[in-house]
């Protein structure tokens, strides 16, 4: 849509003026990195970061939220009623700050599997409240990264304002016209002019030979390289390694899984149905009634994952299940990682590189 | 509910921190008293009732006398559970297991100590009685102890967590201890405590007992990585899990002898040999 430009003193102001009105949340400094917080005060916001432990995905996705409330209901006599209420969690008017472009892929992913075949109401209420702000990446965020290999360098259709940091000052780009309004009514901007225009085209290209490939193989080859590793020996020896705990699925930006259940209160006439993240890494994800569990061993989870993120998610909606933000790669303690067990298998199955 | 469950508790080796657990649970949630009618509860009444439901029993089984009591709480409830690491895995009591009784006994209780005090090895109490559910931790969660209390009132399975600590911890987004030089066992150990300790920046010690797929073998590797000898990562893997090691026999992943033939020296404790002026 149209490019502006926000000197860098004046971003302060920016937040200041969203937070009578908005939750505004970006990434802030931790005693070991970077997270996603609440921004009380605008200088915690930290536009320049590497990465954080859990993707912006938790104001999307909780990892705890409430559906609905139950209770027990009695009439003088009369017959019981179980009364429920819906709920919505975190419904408010948000903003996020600083979202890199492999996250904001993973949101692309969220949005399509929230509402295409069935419509998730909760998801899609919070949803419709949250304005995303994007930044550039000009350096990989650490050797862990692989978003090059995956695509995802390159900011998805989906902010509603895009930044692009050049030294002095912020280009911004809107992205939606709800996103140009929160834009023009809070921050003093100045419309790009033909020279600025130029200069981001330098600052985006300058950036790309930071970047490392590290797969063996274009991402179009990994459905049909699992496809045919699906009995690889690699598998074995994975899951024998892995320590079955998922963090590489809690920390995934574009996974989605959750568990259902209820909580009763303390008079148990009452309490709430929650789902919370699951991971299909752990034992109980494929166990069913009878006691049958679809994925008992690990090896089979492990290779689950790898099929959900380089060709399952891709058959039903399109895209590729891994942004390669790194996040599964920088949390398993026993170094199991995407492009090394892609690659991995690329070796096992023996085939061209197809790049 | 017309009439309520009668519920009692019991305590055996323990330090009674889960039965003050309970205590406290009652503090902010009164609510229980509603739910169910405490007969005996040593830490919070005098009174004794004898026609309870169900039992929750502390501390584990470290003495010949302690099997008769176990026996005849069993007979009585309905229901026994376990209440904490000691009565669920043995816990710390355990590690006294590391050497022949007799040795134990005298280093604690002096020279003609192990006659005037009965002790055997420690076990947990479902190697004595049969255990119908356990309440994990050392000390226990008092918000886990409310919900497998419900589950027993709605007559469903007490359903613990059967994954590995980390996905608690991960959900808090704490940064991995194991990567910032303190080791945790979190990989290995059942979640459930809202990863209490990670949380505060402590390793994971395994009170919870272990997760139903612990990879000792891969656990120990993270552990080599801190420079940790194994002897040093046995003693962690023990610390409140001697008991299971124990019953594993010849597999145990553990590399120091688990039972009486270790002739490795008591540890020197002041508290142990306090000084005679
Ligand atoms: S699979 Fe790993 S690298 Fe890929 S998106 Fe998920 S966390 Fe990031
Ligand atoms: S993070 Fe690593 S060890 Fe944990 S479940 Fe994932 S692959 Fe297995
Ligand atoms: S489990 Fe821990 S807190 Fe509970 S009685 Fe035993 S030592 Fe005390
Ligand atoms: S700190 Fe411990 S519990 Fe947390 S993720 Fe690391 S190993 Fe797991
Ligand atoms: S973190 Fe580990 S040691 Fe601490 S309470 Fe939980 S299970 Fe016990």
């Amino acid at each position: 849509m149209s490019l502006y430009i926000l000197s860098k003193e004046r971003l302060p102001q920016f937040v200041k003026a969203l937070q009578g009105k908005f939750r505004v949340v970006g990434p802030v400094v931790t005693e070991t990195g970077f997270a996603f917080d609440d921004i009380t005060d605008p200088a915690q916001l930290q536009m320049d970061y590497t990465t954080t432990v859990l993707p912006p995905k938790k104001y999307f996705l909780p990892q705890r939220e409430v559906l609905f409330s139950y209770r027990n209901e009695k009439e003088n006599g009369g017959p019981q009623r179980l009364e429920m209420r819906p709920v919505y969690q975190d419904v408010q008017p948000t903003v996020i700050f600083g979202v890199h472009t492999c996250d904001m892929n993973g949101v692309m992913l969220y949005d399509k599997v929230f509402s295409e075949g069935f419509r998730d109401e909760h998801y899609m209420e919070r949803r419709e409240q949250i304005y995303i702000i994007g930044i550039e990446c000009l350096h990989p965020c650490d050797e862990a990264s692989f978003c090059k290999d995956m695509g995802t360098l390159t900011a998805p259709p989906i902010y509603d304002l895009h930044m692009t940091d050049a030294g002095d000052h912020y280009f911004v780009d809107t992205g939606t016209e709800k996103g140009e309004r929160l834009l023009l009514d809070n921050a003093y901007v100045k419309m790009a002019e033909k020279e600025d225009i130029q200069r981001l085209g330098q600052v985006l290209s300058a950036k790309w030979p930071r970047f490392r490939m590290r797969l063996k193989m274009s991402r179009d080859q990994t459905p049909s390289l699992l496809t045919l590793g699906y009995q690889a020996r690699l598998w074995q020896e994975l899951g024998d390694r892995c320590l079955a705990c998922g963090s590489c699925t809690n920390v995934c930006p574009t996974c989605f899984c959750f568990d259902v259940h209820d909580e009763n209160d303390i008079t148990m006439q009452g309490g709430e149905r929650v789902r919370v993240w699951d991971s299909c890494q752990l034992r109980e994800f494929a166990l069913v009634a009878g006691g049958h569990n679809f994925r008992e061993s690990k090896a089979s989870r492990v290779r689950h994952r790898l099929m959900r993120k380089g060709k399952y998610i891709k058959q039903v909606h399109g895209l590729l299940g891994c942004t390669g933000c790194g996040r599964c790669e920088r949390a398993c303690l026993v170094n199991i990682t995407i492009p090394g067990t892609l690659n991995a298998l690329h070796e096992e199955m023996q085939l061209e590189s197809g790049i | 509910m017309a009439t309520k469950p009668k519920i009692a508790f019991f305590d055996f080796t323990s330090c009674e921190g889960c039965q003050l657990t309970v205590v406290d649970l009652l503090q902010t949630h009164l609510g229980l008293l509603d739910l169910v009618e405490i007969v005996q509860f040593r830490e919070a009444m005098s009174e004794k009732g004898e026609d309870y439901q169900i039992a929750f029993i502390e501390g584990s089984c470290t003495r010949k006398s302690d099997e008769a009591r176990l026996q005849k709480i069993r007979a009585q409830a309905a229901v026994v559970v376990a209440l904490g690491a000691c009565a669920h895995l043995g816990g710390v009591n355990a590690l006294k297991n590391y050497w022949p009784i007799e040795k134990a006994q005298r280093y604690v209780y002096g020279e003609h100590g192990q006659d005037a005090y009965e002790s055997y090895p420690a076990r947990p109490i479902s190697a004595v009685i049969p255990v119908d559910a356990v309440i994990p931790g050392c000390p226990i969660d008092r918000h886990e102890f409310l919900r497998i209390v419900q589950l027993l009132l709605q007559g469903r399975a007490p359903h613990l967590p059967d994954y590995p600590l980390c996905v608690e911890c991960k959900f808090k987004e704490n940064a991995c201890l194991n990567y910032h030089g303190i080791p945790c066992l979190g990989p290995i150990t059942r979640a459930g405590c809202d990863a209490i300790c990670p949380s505060y920046g402590d390793g994971c010690e395994g009170c919870r007992g272990w997760a139903p797929e612990a990879n000792f073998a891969y656990m120990r590797e993270i552990l080599r990585g801190h420079g940790l000898s194994d002897a040093d990562i046995d003693a962690r893997f023990t610390m409140f899990n001697h008991y299971q090691f124990q019953q594993m026999g010849e597999p145990a992943p553990v590399t120091t002898p688990l039972g009486p033939d270790r002739t490795a020296p008591l540890p020197t404790s002041t508290f142990a040999a306090p000084k005679e002026d």
